[in-house]
Formats: structure tokens, sequence, C-alpha cells
């Protein structure tokens, strides 16, 4: 079952002899419960793709089908919604809110939606990443991988259709970096989630189900 | 009206959903939006257990033709040899002798790998549908690595394999002892398959937040990139050594084993270092 589809994505910038094409033709398709990643050295179209697939940037033309919707019929409000309920993002740097606590950073999505909040879910999430005992600290008293794993709750909370990672150990050091990566890998199996995380570093991809190797904003390798 | 209205919707909701053309018609802050996403929701993981109830079944018949396919080698093979056995020792002539050995060590060999075969599938089907279920408790890890090198040490002494294990400080992880040590010995015995005479095995932990690392180095091949998504399939065997013993069963049980404790299992490619290289991590 396709839970993501990107038909033939295009995303340029300026024109004539300034035009940059970021993307040029992208097409790819996500099955559910995959663990896919995407690789590339810098300015290769990577992130952008990313941006695209998670409804945070309209592409030049193409379409991007996320849970058999097509997001480019979205506008404004509705797509602001849509990516709160289908997408969880775990990004480079955690985004957490410094004022409250891990908690209630985790539950925060759902919360919005004005959702009734799945406290045994959720509290097998937070056990799963290791965090029982910081559920009631500040983000400002963890350590950057502990917040990045509270980032990564935060993003299984809302059981989205799809986690997008953009370059999520990108801020951490290689030992702390294959403690998240093997518990979004873990994780994403026990709670069978579709994870799509995007990295320059092969090693890491190497973990995935899938590698998606882009340049020059092409699909150059889907292995 | 509103009522309606709302009553209106619902039916088309449950129409759609039945005709299976369902999609959300409006993302705002409404009742009805969220109640549309819930009902996609619902309908999506409907459809997702039905499919993989045909995955199932799909993996089960693969596994019957497997296994058929994996005993015929040897069941063929004790066969002949039976065969060509019986017609030696009724030739009855001294210079029989010899070769009635030989014989009788391939039917020796063979009959050791199809028990090694029923064995694992054994093990597989009941881990598998949980007859056999693991419980992940604290255990000291290098108790764990210490029982599994034992069992191997003898395999690997014929070979002339030293087998050098550094293990410091009682790290405690999270496994079953008797499962995981099965899945410990399968790396371990893959080693030394792969490893020359006279070789070495390094066993080596490591302590991350999370994790416990067991890395298990040997002198042999190493694994390319190509094949290390794929050796731990089922019956995959790596193409150098085709004619080993084996049967390409033990890294899958392994991985099977692994992943019901939350642990993972990578490995390091042959053109990240010299050599082979699988590293275990087991929850802390």
């Amino acid at each position: 079952m396709s839970i993501l589809e990107a038909k033939d994505l295009k995303k340029y910038y300026g024109k004539d002899e300034t035009l940059v094409k970021a993307l040029d033709g992208v097409s790819l398709n996500v099955e559910k419960g995959e663990f896919v990643s995407i690789i590339g050295t810098s300015g290769s179209g990577k992130s952008t793709l990313l941006h695209m697939l998670g409804g945070l940037d309209n592409p030049t033309s193409g379409k991007v089908i996320v849970d058999d919707k097509d997001i480019s019929d979205l506008k404004g409000d509705e797509l602001c919604i849509f990516r709160r309920r289908k997408i969880g993002f775990v990004f480079q740097s955690y985004n957490l809110v410094p004022s409250i606590s891990v908690y209630e950073n985790i539950v925060l999505p759902i919360k919005l939606d004005g959702k009734k909040v799945d406290k045994e879910f959720i509290d097998n999430v937070i056990d799963t990443l290791g965090l029982k005992e910081k559920v009631n600290v500040l983000p400002s008293k963890l350590s950057g991988g502990q917040q990045q794993r509270v980032a990564i709750a935060r993003a299984l909370a809302a059981k989205p259709a799809i986690i997008l990672a953009d370059e999520p150990t990108g801020n951490l050091d290689s030992k702390t970096s294959q403690d998240v990566l093997g518990l979004l890998k873990t994780t994403g199996r026990k709670f069978n989630q579709t994870i799509m995380i995007i990295t320059h570093n092969d090693e890491i991809a190497q973990m995935a189900d899938r590698i998606i190797h882009i340049e020059d904003g092409r699909i150059i390798e889907n292995k | 009206m509103l009522a309606n209205r709302t009553i209106v919707r619902l039916e088309e909701m449950l129409d759609d959903a039945i005709e299976g053309t369902f999609v959300e018609d409006k993302y705002d802050e409404s009742r009805m939006s969220r109640l549309e996403s819930r009902w996609k929701d619902f309908l999506s993981n409907s459809v997702l257990s039905n499919k993989n109830l045909e995955t199932e079944r799909q993996r089960l018949e693969q596994f019957i033709s497997d296994i058929s396919h994996q005993t015929k080698t040897p069941m063929t093979n004790i066969k002949m040899y039976s065969t060509l056995l019986s017609e030696e020792v009724s030739r009855g002539e001294d210079a029989s002798l010899e070769k009635i050995r030989n014989y009788s060590s391939e039917i020796e060999k063979q009959t050791s790998r199809l028990e090694f075969l029923i064995e694992s599938l054994t093990k597989l089907s009941r881990l598998e549908n949980g007859t056999l279920s693991l419980s992940a408790k604290k255990e000291d890890t290098n108790k764990l690595i210490r029982t599994s090198i034992s069992a191997i040490e003898s395999k690997a002494a014929l070979k002339n394999i030293k087998i050098i294990l550094d293990d410091d400080n009682g790290l405690t992880s999270l496994f079953d002892m008797k499962w995981t040590n099965e899945a410990l010995v399968n790396i371990l015995d893959n080693s030394v398959k792969y490893t020359p005479e006279g070789g070495e095995i390094k066993v080596f932990t490591e302590s991350f937040e999370m994790y416990n690392a067991i890395h298990v180095v040997d002198s042999g091949p190493g694994i390319s990139e190509e094949e290390a998504a794929r050796i731990f399939g089922r019956f995959y065997r790596g193409n150098e050594v085709k004619q080993e013993e084996g049967i390409g069963i033990g890294l899958y049980l392994a991985r099977e084993i692994i992943s019901k404790e939350e642990g993972y299992i990578k490995v390091v490619p042959n053109n990240k270092r010299k050599g082979g290289e699988i590293v275990v991590y087991l929850r802390k």
C-alpha cells in the first residue's frame, strides 16, 4: 500500500542563465511500513525533495500524494492541518518548545488537533525511547541526543502516516547518532511506522530497507 | 438543517468506504474534518491488515517451497551414496573398503546437514508462532559472549582460528539469554565459516546511551555493500562460499531473535573495512 508518492517533481529557481534546477523530474513511491533513506551530496536536491514531500514548499510542477491525497490541492490553513495530522517531522535542530516539559512537548501535536491522548501508546513510546525519567524536566536540561529522542517521540505520538527526518543526526556525535538511528529503526518497526530519512552519510543509509540516491536533482539509484 | 447535512456527509463517507474511494474532503479545525481523518486512518489500517494477511500467506508458501528445496539436495545425496554403498558391499572386494568408508562419511555429512536444517526450522517456527516466547531481562552481556564463544571454540580450533575476546566491565543489557546465545552463536559460526585457516576473530563490546554493541570482526573476505542487505534473508548464501557447508538460515534466525528483543544487527560492508564485521545492538 503506497503511503507517499511523488510524480515527476520539479523545482526550478531563477530563470534563463541563472536557472537552478533543484529538482528535475523526481518520481518515487514509498510503501506503508518502509524505512527509506535518501542520500546525496549537499546541494543535490535532497532537502528540497523533503520539503516538497512534506508540503513545506510548493513544486514548480509535479505531484505529491500523501495517504491518497494530492497535497497540491491544499491551500494555507488546510495544508497546515494536513501536515499536523499526516506527517511527523524530525529535523537537525530539535525544535522543542523550551518553556514546557518533555511530556508536554511530546503530546503537543495531539492536543493541537483536539484529540484525546492515547496514554498507553504514549507511555509505550516514551519507554521505548528511554525518556521515562525525563518526562517532567524542561528540554534545556537534556543532552542533544536526548532532545532528538524527544523530537522522535513527538513525531511518533500523533501516529502520522509518515515520518520525515532531515539529517536527524546532523548535530550529534557519531556515537549518539548510532543510538538515535537505532531507535528510529526499531521504533519504526515496533509501531509500524513509515520513515523516510535524509542523510549525506551512507553508513547511516545502510540501515534502511531501501536507499534512494539523488544527485543534481535526479534519482540516480533506487535499490 | 445542519444536523441533516452532517448525516448526509456521514452517509457519503460510508458509501465511499464501501466503494474504496474515500478521500478526505476538508482539512480544518471542525469536528467533521477530524472525524474524516480518523475514518481514513481506520480504513487504511483495515486495508493494511488484509494486505498483511496476504503477505503472510505468500511468505508461508515461499517458506514451504524453500524447505522442500533445501531438503531435496541432501536427500538425493543420501539416496545416491546409499545405493553406491550397497553396490560396493555386495561386490565384497578388499579394495572396496576405502570407497565404503568415503560413502558412509558422505552420508553422515548430509545427514547432519539435514539435522541442522530441521533443528533450525523448528526453532524458527517456535519463535515465529510464539510457542516459545522471548523474555528479555537485564543480563550480563559478557556472560553471553563467553557462552557463545565456548560453543564454537572447537570448530574454530579445527581451522586454527584464534578468537580474541576483549570484554571488560560488567555490561548489562536487556535480552533473553538462551535465544540471544543462539543468535550470537550463529553469527560467530558464520565468521568461522568465512575465515580462512589460521585467521582470527575479534569480539569486543561498546557501550552507548541506549544500546550495548557486540562487534564480531573476522579476517575473512568480508561482506560487500550489495550483499550486506541480503545476508539476513532466509536461505541466502554468500557467492564465495557456495561450496562450504551450511544452508543460510543462521543469520536470518539471528536477526529475528535480536529484533524481537528490540535490538538490531548492522553489517559493516568490506569497502569500509578489511574483513567481515557484524555488530549486534542490544537494548540497555
